[in-house]
């Protein structure tokens, strides 16, 4: 028994954190808003300077749990780039992305002009992204895919096998939701231990201190949840989609609550641009609503637990192995 | 016990209905958007509605009201705020600006301020928070220094709600050097006066809402001043009580609740039951929010300051706006990040869930709230 995630990942995460830095942390996100041209390629080039094309998760577990870094690091800065995507993508350099049944909707999408997409019930297609992004408040960036004409590539079958990357893409997009509520703990630390009111930092009082001691507790148990499900991705492949859900919906849980108290510790700065918890709280929604926000995702994994079981100390589900 | 508001009520409602769909295009997202004619709309209608004696229903007639109760007062807030408050800015005046002068003010202050605000013709602005107090506001520095008869004031605002667009400001400023609500005194000045600057924060809420405010040796008169030199902290009480019921974020939950089948059609049997649950619980999160506020109308129309009905229900009114923000954007899935005509009722989710985000802030934290119930509850000893 080791939960501790390789101190390689740790470290590669740590050099990620620090090329995130010099693009400006957060900033780098908000001149994407303002430019939405520039922003690609200095992200790129900051990825390839710390070796983070070479990585592919699907490789072994030491990848796959630095690739989990990464994208917490990136999380945490709200980077501006379909990272988990890009992490999987194909030999034709396509990246990869989970879907909705419906529209297919892509943070980033717009960044790559061919993508590989996937939706719950086993459709695999090829996508071409030619349509410009929303750029609404809370969707800047994700934009809509349509089937490539002519493509025979990958297609998969309706209700057929989930596609083998999925619980990978769910998994890494999870731990970038990590990388952000992490972020917003610290950034509300920081803030009510600066903030005076009454006569002393907010964070004198037991209320702000209790609020924030639930935050913490809630993203420990998310990155212990997190790390669990990148070891069972290889120790236990056949669960992969029930354990993925389970962290995506535990993620999506954790993020609600954990967002909403730390923009609340904020006070009015916490809608406020200039503030970094509003923009990481804004760019994050895409990762909790795409492809399935919590309702579904819950759905979709109480179905999934009910055919194939839940890992525990004692079985699970009407019919447990 | 009775809880139908009443035939007037009634009629009044269907009243107010048929001019909003007459004069509000139905992709209004309120006056606060990128498009400048929002504002116009929200100004015409401010100006249709004092014509047919609908604006400042409930103030006394001689004051260019239109001698209404509390629940006329109700059922058009509810009416306005479900609607995407047409009233645009304009709110703040009808709600505690011209109330506070009705109660504080001189008589000059009543005839130069009632009737323009009655004629729906000015927008104030509030500027009470600064950088340095937010939750304790008693702990402000903006500064109205005598000179002469009058008053220079010089300090910032932050947080101020239109202040953009605003003519008037309500502003708290401390006189002398009095600490904590000593010297806090309330002064309505026109935000054209030599020294004020306006800088608008970018912030998740319409580009033109949130804005700094400084005034850099602003010269006033001694008619400028509300309530008395030093007596600011009492109208600032009166008017966060009337701020904190006079926003009836529950209508437009339940409108944007019931207009979910029409966004969802021909979708609304896909929904997954357990949507479904979260939906049946906000609709009923919705109507506790709105009995909890009438239960506070029921109190100032009998003559009762409601100050913890009135944080009870903002409590619970604020909660419930976040709570339906986010059952509104799990039922309209992936389309909850649309903006924009062609997003699910015109964009009305994503600006509902956007503005929810502001609530347990907006006029007093959630935390605020709790101390002033927490309080009441417990008396002295705690
Ligand atoms: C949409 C919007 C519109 C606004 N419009 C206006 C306006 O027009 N005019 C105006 O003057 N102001 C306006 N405000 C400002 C608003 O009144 C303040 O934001 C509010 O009073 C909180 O102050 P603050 O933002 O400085 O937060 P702070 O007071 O710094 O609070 C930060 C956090 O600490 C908590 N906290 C503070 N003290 C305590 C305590 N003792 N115990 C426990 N927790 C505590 C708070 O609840 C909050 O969660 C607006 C704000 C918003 C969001």
């Amino acid at each position: 028994m080791n939960p501790v995630l390789p101190s390689e990942a740790t470290e590669f995460a740590a050099t990620a954190a620090k090329a995130f830095a010099a693009l400006g942390g957060v900033d780098a996100a908000r001149r994407a808003e303002e430019e939405p041209t520039r922003r690609s390629a200095e992200v790129v080039a900051a990825l390839a300077a710390i070796g983070a094309e070479d990585l592919d998760p699907r490789d072994n577990p030491d990848s796959l749990a630095a690739a989990a870094a990464l994208c917490e690091a990136a999380g945490a800065v709200a980077l501006p780039f379909p990272l988990a995507g890009t992490l999987l993508r194909d030999s034709h350099q396509r990246p990869f992305a989970v879907v909705p049944e419906g529209i297919w909707r892509v943070d980033h999408g717009h960044l790559f002009p061919h993508w590989r997409v996937t939706s719950l019930t086993g459709v695999h297609a090829i996508a071409a992204s030619d349509a410009t992004p929303l750029g609404s408040r809370l969707g800047p960036f994700v934009t809509d895919l349509h089937a490539l004409a002519g493509s025979t590539d990958d297609p998969g079958e309706p209700g057929g096998a989930p596609h083998p990357d999925l619980a990978t893409h769910l998994t890494l997009t999870a731990w970038h939701i990590l990388g952000t509520t992490g972020r917003a703990v610290e950034l509300a630390v920081e803030h009510v231990l600066g903030r005076v009111q009454f006569g002393k930092p907010i964070a004198a009082f037991q209320s702000v201190q209790f609020q924030l001691a639930d935050c913490s507790v809630a993203v420990a148990g998310l990155r212990e949840l997190a790390c669990f499900t990148l070891w069972r991705l290889t120790a236990a492949p056949e669960d992969a989609l029930t354990d993925a859900l389970a962290l995506r919906m535990h993620a999506i849980d954790v993020a609600r609550t954990v967002l909403r108290t730390t923009q609340q510790l904020h006070g009015a700065a916490g809608v406020c641009d200039e503030y970094d918890i509003c923009v990481l709280i804004r760019l994050v929604q895409p990762a909790l609503r795409l492809p399935w926000g919590a309702e579904r995702t819950t759905a979709a994994l109480a179905e999934a637990i009910a055919r194939h079981g839940f890992e525990g100390l004692f079985p699970h589900g009407p019919a447990p192995r | 016990m009775d809880f139908d508001l009443g035939e007037q009520a009634a009629t009044l409602r269907t009243r107010l209905r048929a001019l909003i769909a007459d004069a509000i295009p139905e992709d209004y997202l309120g006056a606060f958007t990128n498009d400048p004619n929002d504002l116009e709309v929200a100004q015409q209608f401010c100006q249709r509605l004092a014509q047919e004696g609908l604006l400042t229903i409930a103030w006394p007639t001689h004051y260019g009201g239109g001698g209404g109760s509390m629940w006329d007062q109700t059922v058009v807030r509810e009416e306005m705020w479900a609607h995407h408050e047409p009233r645009g800015a304009q709110y703040m005046g009808l709600n505690w600006v011209g109330p506070a002068i009705m109660a504080y003010g001189t008589e000059a202050q009543k005839q130069q301020h009632l009737s323009a605000i009655a004629a729906g013709a000015v927008i104030w602005c509030q500027g009470f928070s600064e950088p340095d107090a937010g939750s304790d506001l008693a702990s402000l520095t903006t500064r109205a220094n005598a000179d002469g008869d009058g008053y220079r004031i010089s300090g910032q605002k932050i947080w101020t709600s239109y202040a953009g667009m605003a003519q008037w400001c309500v502003l708290a400023a401390r006189v002398g050097s009095g600490e904590r609500h000593e010297g806090i005194t309330m002064f309505l000045l026109p935000m054209d006066s030599p020294g004020i600057t306006v800088r608008p924060i970018r912030s998740m809420l319409g580009y033109h809402h949130l804005n700094e405010v400084f005034f850099d040796d602003v010269a006033v008169g001694p008619d400028a001043v509300l309530g008395g030199v030093g007596e600011g902290w009492a109208v600032i009480r009166r008017a966060l009580a009337h701020e904190r019921v006079g926003i009836a974020r529950y209508a437009r939950c339940e409108r944007l609740l019931s207009a979910l089948g029409a966004a969802l059609a021909p979708h609304w049997d896909d929904l997954p039951a357990s949507l479904r649950v979260q939906w049946a619980k906000a609709l009923v999160q919705v109507r506790v929010a709105r009995l909890l506020a009438y239960r506070t109308v029921h109190a100032q129309a009998t003559g009762e300051v409601p100050d913890v009905l009135a944080s009870s229900a903002r409590i619970a009114v604020t909660q419930c706006d976040q709570a339906v923000a986010e059952v509104l954007c799990q039922a309209v899935e992936e389309r909850a990040l649309d903006a924009g005509p062609t997003a699910p009722l015109y964009g009305a989710i994503e600006d509902h869930w956007r503005y929810a985000q502001a609530a347990t802030v907006a006029s007093g934290t959630i935390e605020v709230q709790r101390m002033i119930v927490a309080k009441a509850l417990l008396g002295p000893r705690a």
